[in-house]
């Protein structure tokens, strides 16, 4: 049995340990937020938190995940109360056609909890591990930067 | 197809080192696992046991002490690029850390995988021989120690023995001033090294060069060492080196490279960085040695 703590759940399943995150996240728990574009590392769209740490989800086996606390974009946000992270994609427009956007927005998620106020090449640093085919790099980076902004003054208010 | 195998989750090294000597070859050893998946993936391994060593406590550290530099085997390239940099040799294995793969990689990939998969372009290979780095491994027989340089055998082959697995890496501190820098020609920052070279160099009292190690990272079966470079710049006063000289320094590095034609780099583009590498890293080296600022 694999033990995984994905967005504060607990769940048990058998044979998984010796298969990729990203495939038991999405074909055993049913958490398709997680996209598998290159499945080789390289472009960021599996992209979930261990520990509050980005990581690719293709390149991790399940088994690997155990004991510790896995976020997907599926435990961030509500459709009713976005989180800071996801408003600041749909006001800067950091997408266009969504398939790398939850890879972005976790690795986002975890840069600007060990960088909150970061400059403009922190951010354009810190989002090198995800791709976006349609190429909306520019709108991404504000995206994050008016994220940090929103998260500054949510925590002064 | 690719193969199914069965996962293992040993606790401590003893158990781990046991394991892997129980099942053999068909077993292998799981660190952070960001070249096997890949590998396994792409059908190059087919293992069928996976023995990860995620669960084995006390693996993970950087210890600065006065004398030695310990950094746990399975400290990850997210840990070493966040390490404390008014160390000098944390500070260049941080700098080469960062520019490894991507974030999310760093951040279960770990030091003894990345030279453990004993890639011609490891980034971590060139640095730490340059700075006489050792390791420690365990196996079924003991523990013991060798120089990371005599790790490598060839692409993908080390010389560990079938159930050993490498703990510690550590890097003695000479008791003169050593400055080292490690530099790399690559197309993005998430690129594996076309060509590198790193060199680490000790001075005597008199401002003289003592101990010196030039090594070259993707230009031959493995890192090498550049006897040459290192015989030029030995009893020479690096401060009073001129541009020239140094090119003379990397021209020689050159010379005792033996890179392929692949599809990242030609074999001449490869010689010819390795020229500029060199020198560039004699220049950090010598800013360093004279405290001129980064």
């Amino acid at each position: 049995m694999t033990k995984l703590t994905v967005n504060n759940k607990t769940y048990e399943i058998s044979g998984a340990s010796a298969r990729t995150l990203a495939s038991v996240l999405r074909n055993d728990l049913g958490l398709m937020g997680t996209k598998v574009s290159c499945a080789e590392g390289e472009c960021g769209s599996c992209t979930v938190l261990l520990d509050g740490k980005p990581v690719t989800s293709c390149l991790v086996l399940a088994g690997q995940a155990q004991g510790r606390q896995i976020e997907t974009i599926e435990g961030i946000g509500r459709a009713e109360e976005l989180h800071p992270v996801q408003q600041a994609f749909i006001d800067e427009q950091g997408f266009q056609c969504g398939a790398c956007t939850p890879g972005f927005i976790m690795s986002a998620k975890a840069f600007l909890a060990e960088n909150p106020n970061p400059s403009e090449d922190e951010a354009s640093i810190a989002m090198s591990g995800n791709i976006c085919r349609c190429g909306a790099h520019p709108y991404i980076v504000s995206a994050v930067l008016n994220a940090a902004e929103k998260m500054q003054k949510g925590r002064e208010s | 197809m690719r193969s199914q195998f069965d996962y293992h989750r040993p606790d401590s090294v003893a158990d781990a080192v046991r394991m892997k000597h129980e099942l053999g070859t068909d077993a292998l050893f799981w660190a952070g696992g960001t070249d096997l998946v890949l590998q396994w993936k792409a059908e190059k391994i087919k293992p069928l046991h996976c023995i990860d060593l995620t669960a084995i406590d006390g693996l993970a550290y950087i210890k600065s002490e006065d004398s030695i530099l310990r950094i746990g085997g399975l400290t990850s390239l997210s840990e070493i690029e966040r390490a404390d940099r008014q160390d000098p040799y944390l500070r260049t294995l941080a700098d080469v850390a960062r520019l490894m793969a991507t974030q999310q990689t760093r951040t279960i990939a770990t030091i003894a995988g990345n030279l453990c998969n004993a890639s011609p372009a490891a980034d971590l290979i060139p640095p730490l021989i340059a700075m006489g780095a050792y390791l420690r491994v365990t196996g079924e027989e003991g523990s013991r120690e060798l120089p990371v340089e005599q790790l490598m055998l060839g692409p993908g082959r080390t010389c560990l023995h079938d159930s050993e697995m490498v703990t510690e890496i550590y890097i003695p501190r000479p008791t003169q001033a050593r400055a080292s820098s490690y530099r790399r020609i690559d197309r993005t920052v998430v690129d594996i090294a076309l060509v590198s070279a790193a060199g680490a160099i000790t001075l005597d009292d008199d401002g003289v060069v003592g101990s010196v190690v030039i090594a070259l990272g993707a230009v031959a079966p493995t890192v090498i060492r550049s006897a040459r470079a290192e015989a030029m710049l030995r009893g020479a006063v690096l401060s009073s080196m001129s541009y020239a000289d140094l090119q003379q320094v990397g021209e020689a590095a050159a010379d005792d490279a033996t890179p392929i034609n692949d599809v990242r780099a030609t074999a001449g583009y490869r010689t010819a960085m390795v020229k500029v590498l060199v020198r560039r890293v004699l220049e950090d080296i010598s800013r360093s040695l004279t405290g001129e600022p980064e």
